[in-house]
C-alpha cells in the first residue's frame, strides 16, 4: 500500500545544512501497525510529515497505492487528506472554538458533507466520548482530547492513520488507554504508522523502525499478523 | 456544519481580536462618512448663501445707440430698437433656460424638472406724495423665488392687484405704513407691506404687480427686463445666454459671469478637497485594517494548519477569512456610519458655522459596501500568504 523509497530531507544550506532524513526506505501493507522510534531530533516526525504529504522530501519517493505523494500538487493532496491518510498529533490539534462533536465533523465539513452529525456521534461513541460531545477542548482532559482527535481521524474512514507521539503528553495510564484504542483500530483493519519513544508502546506494533540521525538504525519485525498477539 | 458557522464560532471566541479589526474599519469609515455628511450639509448651506446673489442672467432689450456725426460735428445719438421686451418672450426665455438646465443636470422625468426663477420686470418712474420714486412692476411669485432673502417687516407680501410693497427706505421717506393708501399715476393702491432693509436698491423702490405698472404707463404686454436665476453646479449660464441671444430676437441676454464662476469654482474646489480628504483617510484606515488582519491571520497559522491537515483546501481557508472579513466589514460599516454621523453633528458646525447637519440614510449602504470591500481587500493577501505555508511548518511555528 505504502512505499517509501530512499527519502532524504535536508534543511538549510552550506554550514547551516541539517540532514533530517538520510536515505530512508520502508514499506507498509494494508493492516500493518508500524512503530517509528528514535530520540528527539532523529527525524521521526519529519518522516511522518513526508509520508502524509504535510512536508516535501528533498529527494526520494513516497508512493501510496501506486501514486506518488511527494510529487502531488496541493489539490491532489487535499483529496488524499480527505480520505486516504489522516493524522493524530501529539498536541491533539483540535480547534478550540468548536465542541468535540464539531471538531469531529470538521473533515466532513471540508468535504462538503453537511449531514454527518450521526456519523460524527458514532465516531465519538467509538472512542467512548459520546457523552461529552458538547464539550469544548478546554473542558476536556488530555486523554479525552486525544480521543476526540482520533474520532476526527476516523470519521473519513482513512486507509492509513499517521500518529505522531499520540501518547507523548499523557501519564502512563492514560497513554496505555489511548494505545489500547489504537490496537483496537488496528484489529479492525486500520493501517497505522505511529511515532513513539516509548518502547512499551512500540512493543505492540508489528514492526519497529528505529531512526538515528536520520537513518534507519534498526528494524524489528514482530510478525506481520499482530492480531494473534494476545 | 457549514463553513460560515465555523467562522461565526471562531469569531465569537476571538471577540477581542475581531473587535480590533472592526475598530480599524470603523475609524476609516467614520471619517469618510463624517466628511461626506458635513460636505453635503455645507453644500446646501453654500447654496443657500449663494442664493442671495440673486439673478445671474439678465435679459434686456437689444437697444443700440448710434452716434450721428456730420463732418466731425456731433449730432447726438439715435436710439435704434425698443426699450421694452414683449411679454410673450418671457415664456420663451423660461423654456430655453429650464431646458438647458435640466439637460445639463440629466433630469429626464417631468416631475423632477427643475424650474429656474424667471422674473420679468417693468421699471416705471413715478411720483408719490410729491417725491419721485422708482416703481417696479414684478411677478410677485417669481420675484419671491428670486429674492429668497426678502423679509416682510410690516404687513404682508403682495397678494392682490391694487397693492404695493415698499422698500424700507422708501417707506421711511414717504412716511408710509402698511394699510395706507397711495396714488400711483392716478391709480389708487394700498400698501400691503414693507420690506426689511436689504442694503440694495430694493430699499428705495416700490413694488407693484406688473399688470398695474403696465396699465399705469400704458405699456400693456411690455417688460423692461427679465431676471433669470440659473444657479447650480452644472448650470451653463453662459451657454444659456448664448442660446437666448440666438433664439430670441430683439433681446440681449447677459450672463453675470462673476457670480456664476465664483460659485461653480467654489463648490468644485470644496468637493474636490473633501473627496481627497476622504480618500486619504480611507487609505490610512485600510492600512490599519491590513495590519490587524495580518496579525489575525498570523495568530491562526496553527488553526490553518489543523484545518488543512483534516482536509481543507486552500480555497476553503481563504473563504473562511473572507467570511470573517465580511463580518468585520458589516460591523465596521454600521458602526462607522453611526460614528461618522455623530462626528459630523459634532464638527459640522465648527467647520461651517450655521450649517445644519442632517444624517444621510443613503450613506449607510455606501459605508457597508466600502467597509466590506476594505475588510475583504485587507484580508485577501495575508490569507492567501497563510495558505502557502507548508502544513508541517504551520505546526512548527508555535
Amino acid at each position: 500500500m505504502l512505499v517509501v523509497k530512499s527519502v532524504s530531507k535536508i534543511y538549510g544550506e552550506g554550514t547551516n545544512r541539517v540532514v533530517a532524513l538520510n536515505n530512508v526506505s520502508l514499506e507498509a501493507a494494508k493492516g500493518d501497525f508500524i512503530a517509528v522510534m528514535g530520540h528527539s531530533g532523529s527525524g521521526k516526525s519529519t518522516l511522518l510529515n513526508i509520508i502524509g504529504g504535510l512536508d516535501y522530501p528533498s529527494s526520494g519517493e513516497v508512493i501510496l497505492d501506486g501514486r506518488r505523494i511527494d510529487a502531488m500538487n496541493e489539490d491532489a493532496l487535499v483529496d488524499i487528506r480527505r480520505g486516504r491518510i489522516t493524522y493524530v498529533f501529539q498536541q491533539y490539534h483540535l480547534l478550540p472554538s468548536l465542541t468535540a462533536l464539531e471538531n469531529v465533523l470538521l473533515p466532513l465539513t471540508f468535504r462538503g458533507t453537511n449531514n454527518g452529525t450521526q456519523r460524527a456521534l458514532d465516531m465519538l461513541a467509538r472512542v467512548g466520548l459520546d457523552k461529552r460531545a458538547g464539550h469544548k477542548p478546554g473542558q476536556l482532559s488530555g486523554g479525552e482530547q486525544q480521543r476526540v482527535a482520533i474520532a476526527r481521524a476516523l470519521v473519513n474512514d482513512p486507509a492509513l492513520i499517521l500518529a505522531d507521539e499520540p501518547t507523548g503528553n499523557m501519564d502512563q495510564k492514560t497513554g496505555m488507554e489511548i494505545l489500547e484504542l489504537f490496537r483496537q483500530l488496528h484489529r479492525e483493519g486500520h493501517s497505522i504508522i505511529m511515532v513513539t519513544h516509548n518502547p512499551e508502546i512500540a512493543r505492540h506494533a508489528g514492526e519497529i523502525i528505529v531512526l538515528q540521525d536520520g537513518q534507519i538504525a534498526n528494524r524489528v519485525e514482530q510478525g506481520r499478523s499482530r492480531n494473534n498477539e494476545h | 456544519m457549514e463553513l460560515h458557522r465555523l467562522v461565526a464560532k471562531d469569531v465569537m471566541r476571538r471577540k477581542r481580536r475581531v473587535l480590533y479589526a472592526v475598530l480599524g474599519v470603523v475609524i476609516g469609515i467614520m471619517t469618510v462618512i463624517s466628511i461626506l455628511t458635513v460636505a453635503l450639509a455645507a453644500e446646501s448651506r453654500i447654496y443657500e448663501q449663494l442664493e442671495e446673489y440673486g439673478a445671474n442672467l439678465v435679459v434686456i432689450p437689444a437697444v443700440s445707440q448710434l452716434d450721428l456725426e456730420l463732418g466731425g460735428l456731433g449730432l447726438g445719438s439715435l436710439t435704434v430698437g425698443q426699450n421694452y421686451i414683449p411679454e410673450g418672450k418671457v415664456s420663451l426665455v423660461r423654456q430655453i433656460t429650464d431646458d438647458m438646465i435640466n439637460h445639463s443636470l440629466g433630469i429626464q422625468d417631468e416631475r423632477d424638472r427643475y424650474a429656474a426663477p424667471v422674473s420679468p420686470k417693468l421699471y416705471v418712474s413715478s411720483e408719490v406724495r410729491g417725491v419721485s420714486v422708482m416703481v417696479v412692476g414684478i411677478d410677485p411669485e417669481e420675484e419671491r423665488r428670486m429674492k429668497t432673502w426678502w423679509r416682510i417687516r410690516e404687513g404682508e407680501y403682495l397678494d392682490g392687484t391694487d397693492q404695493a410693497l415698499l422698500g424700507a427706505l422708501a417707506a421711511e421717506l414717504l412716511e408710509l405704513n402698511a394699510g395706507d393708501s397711495i396714488v400711483l399715476n392716478g391709480f389708487d393702491m394700498t400698501v400691503a407691506g414693507i420690506l426689511r432693509e436689504t442694503g440694495s436698491n430694493d430699499d428705495y423702490q416700490i413694488f407693484v404687480p406688473i399688470r398695474m405698472a403696465q396699465e399705469a404707463v400704458d405699456r400693456e404686454g411690455m417688460v423692461s427686463s427679465i431676471d433669470v436665476r440659473a444657479l447650480c453646479i452644472a448650470c451653463p449660464v453662459e451657454d444659456i445666454a448664448d442660446e437666448i441671444n440666438m433664439m430670441v430676437p430683439g433681446v440681449r441676454a447677459v450672463a453675470v459671469k462673476q457670480i456664476a464662476m465664483t460659485e461653480m469654482g467654489m463648490m468644485d474646489r470644496i468637493n474636490r478637497f473633501m473627496l481627497a480628504l476622504a480618500g486619504i483617510t480611507l487609505a490610512v484606515g485600510m492600512f490599519g485594517v491590513v495590519n490587524t488582519m495580518t496579525t489575525s491571520v498570523h495568530e491562526r497559522i496553527r488553526d490553518i494548519g489543523i484545518m488543512r491537515a483534516v482536509g481543507a483546501s486552500r480555497n476553503q481557508i481563504v473563504r473562511t477569512f473572507i467570511y470573517e472579513a465580511i463580518i468585520v466589514g458589516i460591523l465596521g460599516g454600521v458602526l462607522g456610519f453611526l460614528a461618522g454621523t455623530l462626528l459630523a453633528y459634532g464638527i459640522g458646525p465648527l467647520i461651517f458655522p450655521g450649517v445644519s447637519v442632517g444624517y444621510v440614510p443613503g450613506y449607510l449602504p455606501l459605508s457597508l459596501a466600502l467597509a466590506i470591500v476594505v475588510a475583504v481587500a485587507a484580508t485577501l493577501y495575508p490569507a492567501f500568504r497563510a495558505t502557502r505555508i507548508r502544513v508541517a511548518d504551520s505546526f512548527r511555528s508555535l
